[in-house]
């Protein structure tokens, strides 16, 4: 099947101080198809998140979208373009209903006018099963549920690209199988995806394609069984004794 | 209880607008003059800012600490374009709203990008700047022109009831303002801000420059009132125009009525202007320290501020 490329990371550096958080970085995304980033802890795969949406600019290397260079924009501007993230760390916007949190992606991210942002809300409510708590303050609903409210919001933006980090994160294994159905359901939407994430299992069943990051380089890439063969990766996750 | 998808049901603030307006623009035909109407002028006046002050900081969570380098720079420009460019007033109060427009933007390009305490800080320093520059211009310049701390004297005011109109359509222009700006796409990127600046930038809101929008709007309306007060009092020097108090007012009676919602500036405002009027006169010396009082104490009963307490207790977010 002949896909697009639609995000290119070319030679992505990213200091801090002396820190190299990632280096010297590629890899390209094409239409349709989920990513596996894995690594780590402090491996960079965060960073490189940061870097590609617009919170941080790369020192060095180019980010592509489309074929045109994003890598010194604000991030809403590369949020409308296509890409967006949710974050580890989640930030509703707490005072704001449910309903208005998915509203203000919906108004700003796809540019839409008061009526039509109000009805691609209620759908996206429908479809991440948030529209029973619509009317309530996103900062009193229950944990997990406020990790798929995250995920609503970026959906709202109309993103093509979903960067996804962790959103199984602290969610209990029925949780994640949730969590796994509506992942699916968004790529038949057409979305495409880079998951980073720790639940091994869940990022291995759902990727076709696996990233590993260690150091903030790229020390594997390939099918997920062929990742999890690689020594290299044993090596990074488990240390020298099991590769 | 249906709930309103809404912050506060439209049809509500919309009678209260309305009425509220056809009440008090008709007070002065049935006999409402001299001292009382003086006073209820002075309440539409703080609505009018605290309004302004809300709109922008209410929304965003951005603590503006020097809007009243906006109500002097205002005063001013209306003073000099009254007495020099010999412009009618209402000319002149449209173009200082320009000037502190203009100003506003160079101000706030540059603050709106600190964050906290920190924007605080700066745009209290630019309105302390400000009174300086009026301050020390003619000495400096070797010139007349803002006159320096004597002030500057305007043209004979026309009769009271004449500002009681004008702050009265200053207030309910800001009034209304707000409400539209609650439902509003404009509005829901300030309060997204207000509740999470990074999460607003990445779900594609331009923060910087919907806060530079408020800051500018909320600016020059300031200017506008600044103005109209100059004319009122047909005499301005920059320690009044640009007093400190004039923030902090603004600031107390936002917090007292609620900060972000409509009608919290109308309550919080007509209550503490009112209040200090009622104890200015009982003790005329030492009625501040009741003022403070009753400020302590409605903060700690209502830390939400009036307004915000029952739209909470009513189920409405704010």
């Amino acid at each position: 099947m002949e896909s697009v490329t639609l995000l290119e990371c070319r030679r992505v550096t990213k200091r801090f101080g002396a820190l190299a958080a990632v280096r010297d970085f590629s890899f390209s995304l094409r239409a349709g198809e989920i990513l596996g980033l894995i690594g780590p802890n402090g491996s960079g795969k965060t960073t490189l998140f940061n870097v590609i949406v617009g919170i941080h600019s790369p020192d060095g290397g180019e980010v592509l979208y489309r074929g045109k260079s994003i890598a010194h924009l604000p991030p809403h501007e590369i949020c409308r373009r296509g890409i967006a993230k949710t974050s580890q760390i989640i930030q509703p916007f707490s005072n704001l209903k449910v309903f208005e949190n998915v509203l203000v992606a919906a108004l700003y991210g796809r540019n839409l006018a008061m009526r039509q942002a109000q009805e691609e809300t209620e759908r996206i409510l429908m479809s991440v099963g948030l529209d029973g708590l619509r009317d309530d303050p996103a900062g009193k609903i229950p944990f997990p549920l406020r990790r798929r409210l995250e995920l609503g919001r970026a959906l709202a933006t109309g993103a093509e690209v979903l960067l996804l980090d962790e959103v199984m994160a602290g969610l209990t294994p029925a949780g994640v199988e949730e969590a796994l159905e509506i992942l699916k359901k968004i790529r038949t939407q057409g979305r495409t995806l880079i998951l980073v994430e720790h639940v091994m299992r869940a990022v291995m069943g759902i990727s076709e394609r696996i990233i590993v990051l260690n150091h903030g380089e790229k020390i594997a890439e390939g099918a997920p069984e062929e990742v999890a063969r690689n020594p290299e990766v044993i090596n990074a996750y488990l240390g020298k004794r099991y590769a | 209880m249906t709930m309103s998808r809404h912050p506060l049901p439209s049809r509500y603030i919309l009678f209260v607008l309305l009425t509220g307006g056809i009440i008090l623009g008709t007070l002065p035909l049935f006999g409402l003059e001299g001292y009382r109407l003086r006073l209820l002028s002075l309440v539409f006046m703080w609505v009018a800012l605290a309004g302004c002050w809300n709109m922008m900081s209410g929304y965003t969570g951005y603590i503006d600490f020097g809007p009243v380098a906006y109500f002097g720079v205002g005063s001013y420009g209306t003073a000099i374009l009254m007495i020099k460019g010999g412009l009618p007033f209402f000319l002149s109060v449209f173009l200082s709203g320009w000037i502190c427009a203009g100003l506003s933007l160079a101000v706030g390009l540059p603050t709106l990008r600190l964050q906290g305490a920190y924007f605080a800080i700066a745009t209290f320093a630019a309105a302390e700047a400000m009174k300086q520059v009026i301050l020390e211009w003619d000495g400096v310049a070797g010139l007349e022109f803002f006159g320096g701390a004597h002030g500057l004297t305007l043209p004979p005011a026309p009769p009271e009831v004449f500002f009681y109109y004008v702050l009265l359509f200053f207030m309910g222009l800001i009034v209304g303002l707000t409400a539209l700006l609650e439902r509003s796409k404009f509005g829901y990127g300030l309060r997204a801000i207000r509740e999470a600046e990074q999460a607003a930038e990445l779900s594609g809101v331009p923060t910087l420059g919907i806060k530079v929008r408020a800051y500018v709007l909320a600016s020059s309306l300031i200017g506008c009132i600044g103005g109209v007060e100059a004319y009122w009092l047909t005499y301005i020097i920059p320690d009044d125009v640009f007093n400190v108090m004039r923030t902090i007012q603004m600031i107390t009676m936002t917090l007292l009525g609620g900060m972000g919602t409509v009608l919290g500036p109308v309550i919080g405002a007509s209550f503490l202007t009112l209040i200090s009027e009622y104890l200015g006169a009982k003790f005329v010396y030492d009625y501040l320290i009741f003022v403070g009082g009753v400020i302590v104490i409605v903060i700690l009963l209502l830390p939400q501020g009036i307004m915000g307490t029952v739209l909470r207790k009513k189920g409405w977010s704010r």
